[in-house]
């Protein structure tokens, strides 16, 4: 791009440089103040000095709030667009992604986040502290888990998970309840229950952080360091309402059919905190193919009446 | 946040002719045609188009995939339920894809079946606009 960009066209405010075979987008664009939409798809992107330094920081890291880079070479989201604080929606669809920086996190406008089409395995719980994002696509990859954490994104109204290698979905998915769309096909969702009961017995700083969040020690950011006290924020609670435990990394396994009004069976994962623990809605029978009745079997059921009408084929 | 369906001419009741725009990576659910006939014409971008078979009536297994094409501008496609269903998705991330479709006589209500088991399940089609203004249910 011309250096003379930002004193030719000052008032830029949308640049769409998509499908011109660009290998970097360099410093000219810095200086653009009005700058809020930059469209640079289907390009050469992706290697080191990908997008200029000193972005957060420079004018454009402040106007900007969309930034397409999809159909680049992207093999890691590059760190360099992590500092614009103000970006309302990201799109890095087919690259060349094999994972998502906790790092995301530091996109606090984020709303739209698109990352279809990589070659993505894991998503960190980190990704649950945006706190608008509200349409998130994540088709296309390789991900076999989805971290319950997710279930903190209130502001999600769509998730994209299809095309995946999703054996289950957290029980805490039923928890979002302003998702109005969500879309599953393509994924080798267990159809027949199972019960698989492995338990890990949990570390050192697994039973200090249980024993801090169940016993209510108070604790400010001062007195940990802050690696700890992102920790201690991943808690999660048993969903044994008898219980009243959290765990974090360490939980007993259950996979949970729930009967979506005999229509649609979604294997759910239970998170329990230990094998003493039992599942609201365990089934008495092991043999048993159906559910069986419970109290907060109800608050399922309607949960699960909701997610009907939110699952697209 | 998913594909939209904007009816353009109701035909006098007997034909719906409408325009669907879907974004990267959006896709339908497999559906069938209520008995009508359905013409489609892509007018942009490319659209994935995978037939099925019909399931088994007391159906409990994976549905059967038939064929899977992809259909460039200006290609046209004809689907009807004696052909077999079919699922319509936008595989790009990073195109968007619009297509025109002619449905008669009209519907409004069709089955939607779910891949792994078969199982099917009315819908109500709704639009997202008609004849040029948002529809708002």
């Amino acid at each position: 791009l011309p250096a003379g960009l930002s004193q030719w066209f000052p008032a830029l405010e949308v640049l769409d440089v998509s499908g011109t075979g660009l290998a970097e987008l360099g410093a000219e664009l810095l200086a653009l103040p009005r700058l809020h939409t930059l469209l640079a798809k289907n390009n050469r992107l992706g290697g080191p000095g990908s997008l200029p330094k000193g972005l957060g920081q420079a004018p454009l890291g402040r106007s900007l709030r969309v930034l397409n880079l999809s159909g680049n070479r992207f093999a890691e989201v590059p760190p360099a667009l992590l500092g614009l604080r103000g970006l309302q929606s990201l799109s890095l669809g087919g690259n060349r992604l094999h994972g998502i920086p906790p790092d995301i996190q530091e996109l606090r406008s984020l709303e739209f986040l698109y990352l279809g089409g990589n070659f993505i395995t894991a998503i960190p719980p980190e990704l649950a502290n945006l706190p608008s994002l509200s349409y998130l696509v994540l088709c296309d990859n390789k991900i076999q888990s989805i971290p319950p954490q997710l279930a903190q994104l209130h502001s999600l109204r769509s998730l994209s998970l299809h095309n995946n290698l999703l054996t289950y979905l957290p029980r805490e998915i039923l928890n979002l309840v302003h998702l109005e769309e969500l879309s599953l096909r393509g994924n080798p969702l267990v159809v027949r229950f199972v019960r698989d009961l492995t338990y890990n017995p949990p570390s050192l700083q697994e039973l200090a952080g249980r024993t801090i969040k169940t016993r209510n020690v108070p604790y400010a950011p001062s007195d940990l360091p802050e690696n700890l006290v992102r920790y201690l924020s991943l808690a999660s609670n048993c969903p044994n309402p008898k219980c009243g435990g959290v765990y974090f990394d360490s939980c007993v396994r259950q996979i949970k059919f729930v009967d979506f009004c005999g229509k649609y069976r979604l294997p759910l994962m239970h998170y329990l905190c230990s094998p003493e623990c039992s599942s609201p809605c365990s089934s008495a029978s092991q043999s048993s193919t159906s559910q069986s009745e419970s109290d907060s079997e109800d608050e399922a059921s309607v949960a699960a009446r909701r997610m009907q009408k939110v699952l697209l084929g | 946040f998913r594909y939209t369906r904007n009816l353009v001419d109701s035909g006098n009741g007997k034909f719906n002719l409408m325009i669907l725009c879907w974004g990267e990576g959006h896709g339908s659910s497999i559906h069938d045609h209520t008995d009508s006939h359905c013409f489609m014409k892509i007018l942009q971008g490319n659209l994935k188009e995978t037939l099925f078979e019909w399931p088994e009536k007391k159906g409990n297994g994976e549905m059967t995939k038939k064929s899977e094409r992809v259909l460039r501008e200006n290609q046209c496609a004809y689907i009807n339920d004696s052909i077999g269903l079919h699922r319509v998705e936008n595989i790009s991330h990073t195109e968007t894809a619009v297509s025109l479709h002619l449905y008669s006589p009209p519907f409004d209500s069709c089955n939607t079946f779910d891949q792994r088991t078969g199982h099917k399940h009315k819908v109500k089609m709704t639009f997202y606009s008609q004849f040029g203004e948002r529809t708002v249910c």
